[in-house]
């Protein structure tokens, strides 16, 4: 007996939805027998995880503090990249685009951190890290476009371009580096003025920072500029055929340099967010995020709504790591990373079922059989 | 004088083979019209792996067999996905990536500390020791520069010639690239695609493998928490095959050039002391701009070489590279 | 006749696409060293049979019989173990390899290494069937005949005794299709059977034994080819009486609305695509252009709307020089386009948008404001699809969900919804079943009547000759004449399109006579010309 696959011409969300929470399901089985391979029992690591170490925490506050300082960049990251993959760009450049941005914030709050008041401060801070970060987005769809040059290379390069310029800048002792403390011998990033340091607004033991309305505000436009605006309609149109956005008198040019731009200076935003957050800058700020986004992009199917849910059980995955390394010491937080991946295979694979579907092909023996489940229709 | 040069071109030869052996793996990969993002975390498994249980079995055999076949498995990962399943290649590789990465980590913390060391492997030290070519090794600076190596180091000049001619000069290879160019072709023509794709695929991936473990035993084998051996490595692979045409032949000086930059990250003092007046200024270059060299000259080549093919018509790279083939798609 | 007499014999094969039956029930039988023509129109699962045989789909019930006993080809490789052998019409041929490569890589016993003499033991193979092969040609640069024979070669090679063309002469001029026939013939001389898919009823008439007819996915009828005619096959194909009667209403003459002179094209590759070429439009005619394909047509359309750029030569649209203005501005001044490509959704349409979202494609941005005006979207394809009787579930559908006549009605819909002066239409009826197409040529007239100038790029000479007022033809890029429709004949027009015979510079009163009726004037030209370099300072 042998199988042939139909791609199916029409999938019913019911079965859409259902292959997915199977796959999802199955993830957590293969995790589990990670887990338990490990000695650890999967249901009490699963619980820890889940509840991000809310359960019998004396400061709850703090838990979810640090979810959010995960959630927010990985939110702003997945929905500038859908952008990018919306047009079919591919921009892996997150990393790099977030360390720049991150970059070009600390030298405004160096700089500038002591002599303005604290809103402008930060305000100028985002600002430059958008720009920069987006001028990288620019250059890189420039040459795209005009010399068909491979983007995925591209901004991969400029990751690791960018992950050792920030290296250069907290390992090197020198009278010109302000990014580093004056008073340590060791080279460490220094902290950065009170005012270049993002404000919330406390409720009891919790600080609720102003980058978390300002990325769900943030997700909102974008869906916004995506579905209603004549610039997201463009997208949809290059996304989807260049030759037809061309036929149709679109500048397919600047439509994807300005796109491209939009991208990577969200992506700077967050860098810049993140910086802001924490008071300081690393050379692992990132946090994978430009890596991570990529994945919560494309588990979203790049739609807006879908990113914002994903990327929040992204975060608690991996805060719930986190912090149920605490607890279980023989296994660390890269136990997250792996998770995400089975994740996204698991979807990918779910997505195959969704949209194929085995037939048997009968063979020379048996009757001539009909072979068809009705699937509905394709041409109209 | 001269031993500073010959230090220099040998340690070339050392940075380049890990290199080589992931283009080889890459350009066989996609030869077959798969594009592999997945580089870094396929060599990151075989390189964990193979060390081990080579440092386990204290053999460099066992070793080097056992990366390849983990990182086939890898290669068949990918396969599965992207030719019995249908999904974005981008989005496979770069997964398989993260997810390598991942494994990486998560058995070299849990085993690497309790399982013995390279240093604890006499026969596997041994094994890995200087080979000499009679005659050749001992033509004066070359001669140690080039032909004193441990038996990887022949072994990836080895493969990359093989794959060179199996390319070139047999059959498969023909229809491999057949595959690549047009699989609609091939397929009409009754070569069985899926299996010869999955063949070279976890072939290619294997040959990464290698060029992990070599990475692995190259820097005495200590498992860091957040640095992985294989560092962006296999993503300058990747850049390399557009550098190397395609060609494993051509790759083999390809890596030789981005050897070079490598070697000077570590080797600038040196020069610069030996050659004060015509190296001095090299001293004055930070660590850090060495190790992005390989990547900025990566960065480098691609827009040239993209401008150049915009001029000068296409390059030798495989027509359906990244696109999935369906028999039935109409 | 026993079964065991028949080559290849098909007992109720069906195949659904989804809900779509491609295949319902077909019988169908080939006898041994006979030439069968499968001939329906465009749809009617002639291709879809085939791919089943030579193994790209497998059916989806029914059964195969070869020499009596059933087989079952799942795959390509059955079809060729069993000895059936496909040329499709899309070539399937890896383009950077050489010819003896083509033929090699494919051959069961060419062992592991790649000899060197493969060369010389490919070109003896083909010598042995009769064909001249310069083996180390590499296909890129081969011409398209050149890659048929290649591919009739490595059938061959691979020792098929059922042959299937995919319609083999769609792409041939006149002298490689007799080239091609004789090549037929002389294969069946030596015992090979042949299946040869056609919707064309001369060659049918010229080359078959047998004519087997499709209609609609099902299998009709098979006849002697001697003993019918050609009104009796077209019955078959079509399902009814017809006889090809478009209207040509007759319009009063107008002034040239647009005029193209000494008009110079480069192709994507930086040849020439469009050598000197000078005509124009009236409003309320319709010109054809009829050339073989890849003719220059598709670059003719493209710079003419805008899209392509101009190496020399005006383009003159109501005393305005087109030539340097953007697409859109081409497209506000009321010159539309609607070119079908071969893969129908390439240009023109977003697959993936609803048909909503591909009305407003050429004018979103006209509306004021950042948002687009999704309210006049919907309301212009609800009337749209209502003017032109689109079958869609929705508005909201994805145009690629849609069939092919639905697909061009809603491209044709949105170019004739701004009201455009100049309509150019590429291949509208392309892969259309008779009815489709009839209502794609009303549409057309319509638009004639309304006193729009139509140039329409035509693949079909009978068409074009009874819808078209005047057919311009093209061949190489140059231009071979412009003919009345009524006057010339389909012999005239072939001997144009292969370059045989140019009527540029003849004499108008010729019987098929270049159609130089009118044209602007001198001083108009001067006109035209010093307002088009105003605009550019």
């Amino acid at each position: 007996m042998r199988f042939h696959l139909v791609r199916r011409s029409e999938v019913r969300l019911i079965r859409k939805i259902c292959l997915y929470l199977a796959g999802i399901a199955v993830s957590f089985i293969i995790g589990g027998i990670i887990l338990s391979s490990l000695g650890i029992n999967p249901l009490s690591y699963y619980r820890d995880m889940i509840t991000i170490g809310l359960i019998g925490n004396r400061y709850p506050g703090k838990s979810v503090e640090g979810l959010l300082k995960l959630f927010v960049p990985l939110l702003i990251t997945s929905l500038a990249l859908a952008l990018a993959f919306k047009m079919r760009f591919w921009n892996i450049g997150g990393e790099g685009e977030f360390i720049a941005g991150a970059i070009l914030a600390a030298v405004v709050a160096f700089k500038l951190g002591d002599s303005l008041p604290g809103p402008v401060v930060v305000l100028l801070m985002c600002i430059a890290a958008s720009v920069s970060a987006g001028v990288i987005g620019l250059v890189t769809a420039h040459l795209k476009v005009r010399f068909n040059t491979n983007e995925t290379l591209m901004t991969l390069m400029i990751n690791y371009i960018m992950l050792y310029v920030i290296k250069y800048l907290g390992e090197t002792k020198a009278d010109w580096n302000f990014f580093l403390r004056e008073d340590s011998e060791r080279p460490i990033f220094a902290k950065f003025p009170e005012n270049a340091i993002m404000d919330g607004i406390e409720i009891g033991n919790f600080k609720l920072l102003y980058t978390v309305p300002a990325a769900i505000l943030i997700a909102v436009l974008v869906y916004f500029y995506l579905k209603s605006t004549k610039q997201g309609y463009e997208i949809s149109v290059v996304g989807d055929s260049v030759n037809t956005a061309k036929y149709a008198g679109m500048n397919v040019y600047k439509i994807t340099v300005r796109t491209i731009f939009l991208s990577a200076a969200l992506i700077g935003l967050a860098g810049a967010f993140t910086a802001s957050a924490s008071g300081t800058i690393s050379t692992d700020i990132t946090n994978n995020v430009g890596w991570t986004g990529v994945i919560v992009a494309w588990l979203s199917k790049l739609s807006v709504p879908v990113i914002g849910i994903v990327s929040l059980l992204i975060s608690v995955l991996q805060y719930g790591c986190q912090a149920a390394s605490a607890s279980y010491s023989q296994i660390d937080h890269n136990f997250a990373d792996l998770m995400q991946g089975i994740f996204l295979f698991s979807i990918l694979a779910a997505d195959f079922f969704a949209n194929f579907r085995l037939v048997r092909v009968h063979t020379a023996k048996t009757e001539p059989s009909k072979a068809s489940d009705g699937g509905s229709g394709k041409d109209v | 004088m001269f031993e500073v040069i010959t230090l220099f071109l040998f340690n070339i030869v050392i940075y380049s083979i890990p290199l080589l052996f992931a283009t080889s793996g890459e350009i066989m990969v996609e030869k077959s019209g798969s594009l592999n993002l997945g580089v870094e975390g396929t060599m990151a498994v075989g390189a964990v792996a193979g060390y081990l249980i080579g440092c386990r079995c204290d053999s460099l055999l066992a070793g080097v067999l056992v990366s390849f076949i983990a990182s086939a498995l890898v290669g068949s990962i990918f396969c599965l996905f992207t030719i019995t399943l249908q999904a974005n290649q981008n989005v496979t590789g770069l997964t398989i990536t993260t997810i390598g990465v991942a494994v990486y980590f998560f058995i070299g913390n849990a085993l690497g500390p309790k399982w013995p060391a390279m240093r604890e492997c006499e026969r596997l030290v041994n094994s890995i020791s200087a080979i000499e070519i009679p005659g050749l090794s001992k033509i004066p600076v070359i001669g140690k520069a080039f032909f004193s190596h441990n038996i990887l180091v022949y072994l990836a000049v080895i493969i990359a010639v093989v794959i060179w001619l199996y390319f070139g000069k047999t059959t498969c290879g023909l229809r491999l690239r057949a595959i690549g160019e047009n699989p609609g072709a091939a397929d009409a023509l009754g070569i069985n695609i899926v299996r010869y794709k999955y063949l070279h695929i976890m072939a290619g991936s294997g040959i990464m493998g290698i060029g992990g473990l070599y990475m692995g035993l190259n820097m005495g084998g200590t498992f860091e928490g957040s640095n992985c051996w294989i560092n962006g490595y296999g993503w300058i692979a990747i850049a390399l095959v557009i550098f190397a045409d395609w060609s494993t032949a051509k790759a083999i000086f390809g890596t030789f050039v981005f050897g070079f930059f490598n070697t000077l990250r570590v080797y600038n003092m040196p020069l610069a002391t030996t050659f004060p007046k015509t190296l001095g200024w090299l001293s004055g270059i930070p660590a850090q701009f060495f190790s992005a060299l390989p990547f900025i000259v990566t960065l480098i080549v691609l827009i040239v070489s993209s401008i150049r093919s915009r001029r000068h018509g296409s390059s030798n790279a495989p027509t359906a590279i990244g696109l999935n083939y369906y028999r039935e798609d109409r | 006749m026993a079964a065991a007499d028949y080559a290849i014999e098909l007992r109720g094969i069906s195949k659904n696409f989804g809900s779509v039956a491609a295949n319902k029930n077909i019988n169908l039988n080939l006898r041994r060293g006979e030439i069968l023509a499968l001939l329906g129109e465009n749809g009617s699962g002639k291709t879809t049979l085939m791919n089943m045989l030579s193994g790209i789909y497998p059916p989806d019930s029914g059964s195969v019989f070869m020499d009596g006993k059933q087989v079952v080809i799942n795959s390509p490789d059955d079809a060729r173990r069993l000895g059936i052998g496909m040329v499709h019409q899309h070539f399937k041929l890896v383009d950077r390899f050489t010819a003896a490569d083509n033929v090699w890589m494919g051959k069961k016993d060419s062992g592991f290494l790649l000899k060197k003499d493969r060369n010389k033991e490919i070109e003896a193979i083909a010598a042995e069937f009769g064909f001249e092969l310069e083996p180390t040609k590499i296909v890129a640069n081969m011409s398209v005949s050149e890659k048929q024979t290649l591919e009739i070669i490595k059938v061959l090679c691979y020792g098929a005794k059922i042959i299937i063309l995919d319609e083999p002469t769609a792409v041939l001029t006149v002298q490689e299709t007799k080239k091609l026939f004789d090549v037929c013939r002389k294969m069946k001389e030596s015992g090979h059977s042949i299946i040869i898919i056609t919707h064309k009823l001369n060659e049918v008439m010229e080359i078959s034994d047998r004519v087997a007819v499709l209609r609609k996915g099902e299998y009709i009828d098979t006849v002697e080819t001697d003993k019918v005619t050609k009104m009796k096959l077209t019955e078959l194909m079509v399902g009814r009486k017809i006889e090809l009667n478009i209207d040509r209403p007759h319009m009063e003459k107008t002034k040239p609305l647009l005029e193209v002179r000494d008009l110079c094209v480069d192709s994507d590759e930086g040849t020439t695509a469009v050598d000197n070429m000078s005509f124009y439009i009236r409003g309320g005619e319709i010109l054809g252009v009829a050339g073989i394909a890849g003719s220059g047509q598709k670059e003719l359309c493209e710079a003419v709307a805008g899209l392509r750029k101009i190496k020399s030569g005006k383009i003159v649209h109501k005393g305005r020089n087109l030539v340097g203005m953007n697409a859109k501005r081409i497209s506000a001044a009321g010159i539309a386009m609607s070119f079908i490509p071969e893969d129908r959704l390439g240009m023109g349409l977003a697959p993936s948008l609803s048909v909503a979202d591909n009305v407003i494609l050429k004018d979103y941005s006209d509306t004021k404001g950042l948002m687009v005006d999704r309210k006049r979207a919907r309301s212009q394809a609800e009337s749209i699809v209502k003017m032109l009787n689109i079958a869609t579930p929705s508005i909201d559908t994805p145009v690629r969900r849609l069939s092919g006549g639905n697909v061009q009605k809603v491209l044709l819909g949105r170019e004739i919804k701004s009201d455009p002066d100049v309509l150019i239409t590429a291949y509208p009826v392309r892969g259309l079943d008779i009815n489709s197409s009839y209502t794609i040529y009303d549409i057309i007239n319509e638009q004639k009547k309304k006193g729009v100038g139509v140039l329409f790029i035509g693949e079909d000479l009978d068409v074009m000759m009874a819808l078209c007022d005047k057919i311009m033809v093209m061949c190489h890029g140059r231009l071979q004449g412009v003919v009345h429709a009524n006057k010339v004949t389909k012999e005239e027009l072939g001997l144009m399109m292969t370059g045989a015979v140019s009527l540029v510079n003849v004499k108008a009163d010729s019987p098929a006579g270049i159609a130089r009726d009118s044209a602007f004037t001198e001083e108009e030209w001067e006109e035209a010309s010093d307002m088009s370099e105003g605009e550019d300072k």
